[in-house]
């Protein structure tokens, strides 16, 4: 099906979209499908071919790809790349997609084959390393979130369709929490990722008295040696803050550094 | 008396989001990157009170996309049949680049300060643009010309990277008809290119040679538009010739959301660009930190 | 000035008869780790839910006149897909259709009401949304009680004397009333209340010189645009900007901080568009960026420094007053300890670092 949509006089294609999901809980697929009243309108703004969440057919003719999860098995890699092949423009959908998610957690045990026979017994099974979709192929587009706001992707999709570009917020949750008049989770003694991690979810947890977990990874400028100055002023331990951080993934780099210093292993 | 306070009837200032309605009546691309963008109000009264001066802007908006600020390039005399040069630089603008004529469009302005080319009058006039700043300069330009006899000497000096780059080269034969000097340099050479290479600084400074230092002091005005770092080294050489600073005059760009003083993005320390700019003399430019 | 006295025990009579209105005033939110209470803005449906003893609200209660978020107008369009490119519709709507009362707000927010007022309401461009916001308001301001971390007196805005409707004093059993509009007159017309007699006058006075004595903070704004000047590349803005978190939320919390973005969204089915804006900070990384990439402010200290130009020099050359009203909040919530008093105090003392030299 083609439509002749114009915006402004300028003709906007009904662009084929296809869902992919990796080493994933699909909760972000999930979130997409979760209010019903924009569902016809997402619907109609982009031509859904392959949705396993959604849709029994599947087909392997299309422009967009969003990928759901991260990289746990070799067989992966090998479909993400013929992914990339076939898409115009590779989606990396939630935070398991954008920096490994909770999957990557198990990246801090230095054994990964102890952690295998742990968790799966001795049912044969591969496992390597996680890792997020960009460690493997270029990715033209992050969506952060662990689950994504559908809003946030509506809002994404339609400036997509429309050949916008897709500014992400450069400030951290701190300047959305605020707006939402929440409580500072410092004043209650519990610790808070929002000074940065990079907002957009218009502060989900720290608005139900949660402490943010940085789901979203670091802000452009997140001024990770001030937080480190923040915690420790507030009695709040330095591995109860690497825990934080090093859940989603998104602060890698920095958790290895601190870890480093304290001359731990990676 | 009620004690249910009366809800009061609108104060004034219902026309700060208001936009003429107008229209792209012609799309011309000038180079690679920039366009020019004849834009039309639609209603005939409309356009005929829209009035600006030259250096003013207007704000551009595509409705669900975004607005933004742009100098207007036209001369005044033509009112609210306005002419825009447009560089595909940001989201707005890029959206802007693939709408073609007939398109609808907001506009709201005239906003800010402008050249007061009036006040040069019985002078000589420097006109001096690098880049993209041809676009803001092309208004002066125009309006000197028109009214060419009220001022002395006339000189346009025009620097881009390349040849290719050069915006407006279709007018340059009808300018030089008005007795002007116009001295075109550019960056980097390409294939047939038979003009002067280098920057922009040389040829302001054979101008200048030329020149006597009494007439630079007691009678010339000048218009510098451009990126920063190029306003920095030609307004050196302007003073240095003796032109006094309240007499050189720069257009200067800030991030605008509003153009009408009350959103701050484009304040530079306590000046608003929108409302005390974009056009300032250079004294005012040497009381603003981080202004260039 | 008309003054009034009235018990104490009458407020709850003021109260119900404004509560027709909807009345926002500051309401407890919950204690912190320490048990101090939390006291912010809220909607307030019965006087036992006005704090009016509150030290300060954590946010000032600018979400009622500068909004964080604010519909600035709906486009809507016809005829898309006729291939001539269609029309569109704008609609502004500034979203006031029943006054508020705003009941116990202390004199620092009242006087950051009069500032904003002068820049938005001012000049050649009046902003409506603001100024619809304004003159449907009912201020019923309150006396308080300095706080450690307040420094108004400083600011010169330790009393309001314009800008509101109506001001208690809480003087024990009595509020003593100064009154400024004919609607708050006719107000007090419908309570029992009695002109002061000179004894409540000298009560009146004697409390204002016992809550001269309660400041602790203090701001020496002497000189302080020419040193803000001279100081542009003293260190010290370089040491602050490396705790700042660039996270806003110090604009955030600010009676007085107003700048903003604007963005648009279409909708999904393109019939529909909005323009929305939104509360900025000139603290944020790309606060200061242009179309294109540049950024006229990428470190963090060239944008904490700028934060304290505008309030405290550029205000002040406009207006001949500074836009901040010492209030304290941005100190107070700030994760880094980042508080006026101790900046500008670090500013002038890098002066005399060099007076050693
Ligand atoms: S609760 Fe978290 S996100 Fe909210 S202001 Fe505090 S630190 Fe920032
Ligand atoms: S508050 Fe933090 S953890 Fe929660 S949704 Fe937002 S970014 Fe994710
Ligand atoms: S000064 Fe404090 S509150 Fe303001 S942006 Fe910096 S860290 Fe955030
Ligand atoms: S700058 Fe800080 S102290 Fe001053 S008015 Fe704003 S929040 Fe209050």
């Amino acid at each position: 099906m083609t439509t002749n949509k114009t915006f402004l006089g300028v003709p906007v294609a009904r662009p084929k979209v296809a869902f992919f999901e990796l080493s994933s809980c699909e909760g972000c697929q999930l979130q997409l499908l979760n209010n019903e009243a924009t569902l016809l309108d997402f619907l109609s703004l982009v031509e859904v071919v392959r949705f396993r969440e959604g849709m029994k057919e599947a087909s392997d003719d299309y422009e967009i790809a969003f990928v759901e999860g991260s990289i746990t098995r070799r067989d992966e890699e090998e479909r993400l790349r013929v992914i990339r092949e076939q898409a115009k423009v590779v989606v990396a959908l939630g935070s398991c997609a954008c920096f490994g998610g909770v999957n990557q957690l198990k990246n801090r045990f230095n054994d990964l084959e102890w952690v295998k026979k742990e968790v799966y017994g001795s049912f044969p099974i591969e496992t390597q390393k996680v890792k997020p979709l960009s460690a493997v192929i270029k990715v033209d587009l992050e969506i952060y979130g662990c689950p994504i706001k559908k809003e946030e992707v509506e809002r994404i999709v339609t400036a997509l369709v429309l050949g916008e570009q897709i500014h992400h917020p450069q400030y951290p949750v701190c300047m959305e929490c605020k707006a939402r008049e929440n409580i500072c989770l410092f004043d209650l003694g519990e610790p808070c990722l929002g000074p940065v991690t990079r907002a957009g979810c218009d502060a989900w947890c720290p608005s139900n008295r949660l402490g943010c977990w940085g789901c979203r990874g670091p802000a452009p400028e997140a001024n990770l040696s001030q937080l480190q100055i923040i915690m420790a002023e507030r009695g709040i331990s330095q591995e109860r803050m690497i825990d934080r951080l090093e859940c989603f993934g998104g602060f890698a780099a920095f958790v290895a550094e601190v870890k480093e210093k304290k001359g731990e292993p990676k | 008396m009620t004690t249910n306070l009366e809800c009061l009837p609108p104060v004034s200032g219902g026309e700060f989001e208001y936009s003429y309605k107008a229209e792209i009546t012609n799309v011309y691309p000038l180079t690679r990157m920039e366009k020019l963008y004849q834009i039309q109000l639609v209603d005939p009264m409309e356009r005929e009170r829209f009035i600006f001066r030259p250096g003013q802007f207007v704000m551009l908006e595509l409705p669900g996309i975004g607005e933004a600020p742009f100098s207007i390039t036209s001369s005044p005399v033509r009112h609210g049949d306005l002419e825009l040069c447009i560089r595909a630089v940001g989201n707005m603008t890029m959206f802007l680049d693939r709408v073609g004529r007939g398109t609808r469009v907001g506009i709201s302005g005239p906003f800010g300060t402008h050249f007061p080319v009036e006040r040069m009058e019985g002078e000589d006039v420097l006109l001096i643009a690098g880049g993209l700043g041809i676009a803001p300069l092309r208004s002066p330009i125009l309006s000197v010309l028109e009214t060419r006899s009220r001022y002395g000497q006339v000189d346009i000096i025009y620097g881009a990277r390349r040849p290719s780059e050069l915006l407006f080269d279709y007018e340059y034969a009808m300018w030089r008809q008005f007795d002007v000097g116009l001295d075109i340099i550019v960056d980097r050479e390409e294939p047939g290119w038979q003009g002067p290479v280098g920057l922009i600084t040389e040829i302001l400074k054979e101008r200048i040679a030329k020149g006597q230092s009494d007439r630079f002091r007691e009678r010339t005005s000048a218009i510098v538009c451009g990126p920063p770092v190029m306003f920095r080294f030609v307004c050196d050489l302007l003073i240095a010739a003796q032109v006094p600073v309240e007499k050189i005059f720069v257009s200067l760009e800030r991030r605008m959301h509003c153009g009408r003083g009350k959103c701050c993005r484009c304040n530079i320390g306590s000046t608003y660009t929108c409302l005390d700019g974009p056009v300032f003399d250079y004294w005012s430019v040497l009381n603003l930190k981080e202004a260039i | 000035m008309l003054f009034k006295v009235f018990a104490a025990s009458e407020l709850s009579r003021l109260f119900e008869i404004l509560s027709v209105n909807r009345i926002v005033g500051p309401v407890k939110k919950g204690e912190d780790q320490h048990g101090r209470s939390l006291y912010d803005f809220d909607v307030v449906h019965d006087i036992a839910e006005l704090h009016l003893d509150y030290g300060q609200t954590i946010h000032s209660a600018k979400n009622y006149f500068l909004p964080y978020r604010e519909n600035l107008c709906t486009f809507t369009f016809q005829d898309e897909g006729s291939g001539d490119g269609g029309d569109w519709h704008k609609e502004v709507d500034y979203g006031v259709y029943a006054p508020l009362v705003l009941f116990g707000l202390h004199p620092c927010d009242i006087n950051a009401l009069n500032k904003l007022d002068k820049v938005l309401l001012g000049g050649r461009y009046p902003n409506p949304f603001y100024g619809e916001k304004r003159a449907n308001m009912f201020i019923v301001g309150h006396s308080c009680s300095p706080q450690p971390f307040c420094f108004c007196k400083s600011m010169g805005t330790d009393s309001a004397i314009r800008g509101f409707d109506l001001f208690l004093t809480r003087m024990d059993d009595l509020y003593f009333a100064e009154i400024l509009s004919p609607r708050a007159f006719h107000l007090l017309e419908q309570i029992d209340c009695h002109d002061p007699d000179s004894r409540e006058h000298h009560r009146y006075m004697d409390l204002m010189e016992a809550k001269e004595a309660l400041y602790v903070a203090h701001v020496d704004t002497s000189d302080l645009t020419k040193i803000l000047d001279l100081e542009f590349q003293a260190s010290v803005w370089q040491e602050w900007g490396q705790k700042c978190l660039s996270c806003g939320t110090c604009a955030q919390v600010c009676p007085t901080c107003y700048c903003y973005g604007v963005e648009e969204q279409v909708d999904m089915d393109f019939t529909r568009a909005h323009k929305e804006k939104r509360l900025y900070s000139c603290n944020l990384l790309d606060f200061a960026a242009v179309a294109g990439g540049h950024n006229f402010r990428p470190e963090s200290h060239t944008r904490l420094k700028y934060r304290y130009y505008h309030k405290h020099r550029g205000f002040v050359e406009a207006f001949e007053e500074s836009l901040c009203v010492g209030c304290g909040r941005c100190g107070q919530s700030c994760l880094a300890h980042i508080t006026v008093p101790e900046v500008i105090a670090s500013v002038r003392a890098s002066k005399e670092e060099h007076d050693d030299d």
